[in-house]
């Protein structure tokens, strides 16, 4: 009941967030962002054609009408259609699944493995292993993604390489062939995710470790494997699932436009790209409303989180 | 990991849910072409098919009243759906088009049954409707406006489609009559275009704005899946029988026997089961993905592999190892790039002081001088590409390869002589705004420009860039009248200079497509009179005196055609193309089972 109390009241307070995130963007998106009209006008235009147009478009309306419309679409999830004519919860509901899908495994084996080697690095802090293992991980920050997916595609797919995976393409309609088409750009997401994670845990659980409870459970003697588990990982928590709660909004509705862009993959990165670089405003306003609501979301289920794992937090 | 796995599961489950892309699962293997496109088309529904991107699939999955021949260049317009060439009337202004019969659209449910009606003369005029209604967010009524007789006037009544337009007439179901204001020797090539596409009726009224991801036409294939990354057709199995006829199709063995087009000789396309548009941004993507083999099957040569993979440039030659495994062609582009001044800034262009004015255009003649085509060409595009004086561009059937190459060839000294000769010192010369949509190669393209400015007399800090985020930005900036200098490419829509020759046209200034705001009398005077003339040896040379005095008047910086160079897989058959309209000729592609491609290419090298 007091999580539920305290999920209803964030909820609700994220409201002015959320009005707040979509104000800003709309005011962008109006003021600063691509003006579609003139990508859908003939190549000789009349001045009619232009009125019509912006008129078709809302462009003439006034700036707090075109708002509070933006608003009542959230409500009611209908954001009209993109500019291809397909309606925009179709398109979201087309490309959400397939990012999801695309990025997860890159997202999880990226943390995951980011922090088994954060843990040995910590571990055996200023031996021979840390140090390689940072080396990696530097170079993996270092090396622009694009380079990684340029690089990975030659390696692992080019007929000048290994020549094992597919280039470009999407399939996910069976295991085999979604494992065909994932593998590369899971590798390269973990290649560059890598460096960041690894360095990131590494830094918080070595600050664990200096901690006085750890060097007291040492002076009591309690295993090494212990303390390490139950008094440095466990405490570290928190600043984990904060990184890792806080990622959820990008990877479900950003998606990785490089990766979908080089690899062929038709996710919503390559969408909201689209949408950016042709002023589509149905499909803007939707990946931003949406992003503001998974973050509210994401701030309550973290806190909860926070709770569960540390018993000190409360939900107030 | 049994989250992970539950987690890749459910993921795997709604993205699956769609039609799946990959190969069938049993039955024959299909025959399919994979083709490249740099970018994705942002609608399918003719009524807004207004780039090649799009004609690419809108010609594919709708029928147009004519097109164009496969193979003949100059392009030749032909029949498609039309039975014939129009029956025109002594002054011109009457098209009679008979359709074929018996041609249906494809089964949908948005007709009775789910089964495709039979295509009618009304379709047509439908179709044009929808040009002059502006809920349908038209583009191609620059084609027909102040044309065909009673459009505007069916538009400002509400367009309302019970309602008839004076000009179009359904003489019978497949008869059809075009009456025109005055005489439009244009028109069966705007009939061409994707925005003459025939679209029935019951699609538009159940889809709506839906059609642009669901086209219903009688086109060669129909559209099977469409995300932004790409498109999936497959064959229409009830398309039309019409063997090909090569000789009537342009066929010249002399060059274009190495595609191997013989093979299609005297069978009805479309030849292959599925046609899949691929959309690459990225240049190395899609080479990668070329080379790989069994991937892209068609790609443009990017500039990067030049070196890499040519022997020689001109002409164009593959080293050996790639000419193993592909075939080529190098074709100049139907459209042009070009710079203008905007004469409505009256530092540059029109100044109400007539001694200004006069120093003005002294001051354009000697930036023209200025600019290195030679280096802009070598620097860009290869080296390959053909600059030429004026704006009637090689593709155009009055281009003029005679003509005085003074406009195009660099003078420095020149330059320099005319601007002190007219009083312009590096105080008084005025600021040039460059603009250009972001990107690396336009900066490093202004920089270029900058520099030959500078050799002609320019200070650094007069020549500035401007840079748009995207090309609407750019574009509203141009029909607004906001920019000094424009930087332009056009596209041919039809083989006819008149295309090309409409950009300095008065009456087209801005927002039209006169971005040169340029106003002379003789040039209008000209192009009315050229508007309402047949193609002839008298309408080219008042063509060619148009061109001339755009050059005359140092208007604008022009021109260069740009040379593409196509790879494609031996086991296709294709002589590919993306001028003019783009995938017009898709449905005659062939693929051959790999074994057969060594053999078939062995004989093309030995005829």
């Amino acid at each position: 009941m007091e999580i539920l109390q305290y999920s209803l009241r964030k909820l609700l307070a994220g409201l002015p967030l959320i009005v707040g995130v979509t104000l800003v963007s709309f005011a962008l998106m109006v003021y600063f962002g691509p003006d579609q009209t003139y990508l859908l006008l003939g190549k000789n235009p009349t001045p009619e054609q232009i009125l019509e147009v912006r008129q078709q478009l809302g462009y003439d309306q006034p700036f707090l009408q075109r708002y509070l419309g933006f608003l009542r679409e959230i409500v009611t999830l209908d954001f009209g259609d993109a500019s291809t004519g397909e309606p925009v919860t179709t398109l979201l509901a087309k490309t959400i699944p397939v990012s999801l899908i695309l990025i997860l495994p890159g997202f999880i084996l990226g943390h995951v493995v980011g922090l088994l080697l954060a843990l040995a690095a910590a571990y055996w802090r200023g031996r021979w292993l840390d140090k390689l293992i940072m080396a990696v991980a530097v170079t993996g920050m270092s090396v622009s993604f694009l380079i990684v997916i340029i690089g990975f595609q030659i390696v692992f797919s080019s007929s000048d390489g290994l020549d094992l995976f597919p280039v470009r393409g999407w399939n996910a309609s069976s295991l085999g062939s979604y494992l065909t088409y994932v593998t590369v750009p899971t590798l390269a997401t973990m290649f560059v995710a890598l460096g960041y994670e690894t360095r990131f845990y590494r830094s918080i659980i070595v600050e664990e470790m200096s901690r006085d409870h750890v060097r007291t459970a040492r002076a009591f003697g309690l295993p090494e494997s212990r303390i390490f588990f139950r008094n440095i990982l466990k405490n570290c928590l928190i600043p984990i699932i904060t990184r890792i709660m806080f990622s959820i909004p990008q990877v479900a509705i950003g998606g990785a436009l490089l990766i979908e862009s080089y690899f062929g993959i038709p996710g919503i990165g390559k969408a909201t790209y689209e949408a950016i670089i042709t002023g589509d405003q149905p499909v803007l306003k939707a990946v931003v409303s949406l992003t503001a609501i998974l973050f509210v979301l994401v701030v309550v289920i973290t806190d909860i989180l926070y709770r569960a794992v540390d018993p000190r937090v409360t939900l107030k | 990991m049994h989250f992970l796995a539950t987690l890749v599961a459910i993921g795997l489950v709604l993205a699956g849910c769609g039609p799946a892309d990959g190969p069938a699962v049993s039955g024959p293997p299909l025959k399919t072409y994979r083709h490249f496109m740099d970018q994705a088309p942002t609608t399918l529904d003719p009524v807004q098919g207004s780039n090649i991107y799009a004609n690419f699939v809108i010609l594919n999955a709708y029928d147009t009243l004519y097109s164009y021949k496969y193979l003949a260049r100059p392009y030749e317009l032909k029949p498609n759906l039309a039975a014939d060439f129009p029956t025109i009337s002594p002054d011109g202004l009457e098209y009679t088009i008979r359709l074929k019969k018996g041609v249906h659209f494809i089964n949908d449910p948005c007709f009775p049954g789910g089964r495709g009606r039979e295509v009618v003369a009304e379709d047509f005029i439908y179709s044009i409707k929808r040009q002059f209604d502006p809920k349908s967010q038209p583009q191609g009524a620059w084609l027909w406006q102040g044309r065909i007789a009673g459009l505007e006037e069916w538009k400002a009544a509400g367009s309302d489609y019970d309602k008839p337009v004076s000009g179009l007439r359904a003489i019978d179901s497949h008869t059809l009559e075009i009456r025109l204001i005055r005489p439009y020797p244009q028109l069966v090539a705007t009939l061409a275009q994707g925005y003459a596409a025939l679209v029935p009726r019951e699609a538009v009224e159940k889809y709506g704005k839906g059609l642009g991801v669901r086209p219903v036409g009688s086109g060669p294939f129909k559209l099977i899946s469409y995300d932004t990354a790409h498109i999936v057709m497959e064959r229409n199995r009830e398309f039309r029988q019409e063997p090909v006829d090569l000789a009537f199709e342009g066929y010249a063995p002399a060059t274009q026997s190495f595609s191997g087009v013989e093979a299609i000789q005297g069978r009805s396309p479309p030849f292959v089961d599925r046609l899949e548009f691929n959309f690459i941004n990225e240049k190395s993507a899609a080479w990668t993905s070329f080379t790989k083999g069994d991937e892209i099957q068609l790609t443009e040569l990017p500039p990067e592999q030049v070196d890499r993979v040519l022997a020689s440039k001109q002409p164009v030659v593959l080293r050996p190892e790639y000419a193993s495994k592909y075939h080529t062609l190098a074709g100049l582009e139907a459209g042009f790039i070009f710079e203008t001044f905007n004469m409505d800034f009256p530092e540059f262009g029109y100044n109400p002081d007539p001694e200004r004015q006069r120093r003005n255009k002294a001051l354009r003649c000697a930036v023209i001088k200025g600019f290195d085509w030679e280096a802009r060409n070598n620097s860009w595009y290869f080296g390959l590409g053909k600059y030429y004086p004026g704006i009637i561009v090689p593709a155009s059937p009055e281009f003029d390869s005679e003509m005085s190459r003074i406009s195009v060839t660099r003078d420095v000294e020149g330059a320099r002589r005319l601007l002190s000769d007219n009083g312009w010192t590096p105080e008084n010369l005025p600021r040039i705004l460059y603009a250009t949509v972001g990107g690396s190669s336009e900066r490093l393209r202004f920089e270029q420009f900058r520099a030959w400015m500078r050799d002609i007399g320019f200070p650094r800090e007069k020549i500035v860039p401007k840079t748009y985020a995207a090309f609407g930005d750019i574009s509203r900036a141009w029909k607004r009248s906001e920019l000094p200098f424009v930087t332009m490419a056009w596209g041919l829509d039809y083989p006819d200079a008149e295309n090309t020759l409409q950009l300095f046209y008065g009456p087209n200034k801005s927002p039209g497509s006169n971005n040169a705001n340029w106003k002379n009398a003789e040039f209008d005077r000209l192009y009315d009179q050229t508007a309402v003339m047949l193609p002839s040896p008298e309408r080219t040379a008042i063509y060619r005196r148009m061109n001339q005095l755009v050059i005359d008047d140092c208007v604008a910086i022009t021109g260069l055609s740009r040379t593409r160079i196509y790879l494609w897989h031996k086991n296709v058959i294709a002589y590919p193309d993306r001028e003019i309209l783009g995938g017009f000729w898709l449905r005659y592609v062939d693929v051959m089972p790999a074994k057969d491609a060594g053999a078939a290419s062995r004989v093309a090298e030995g005829n």
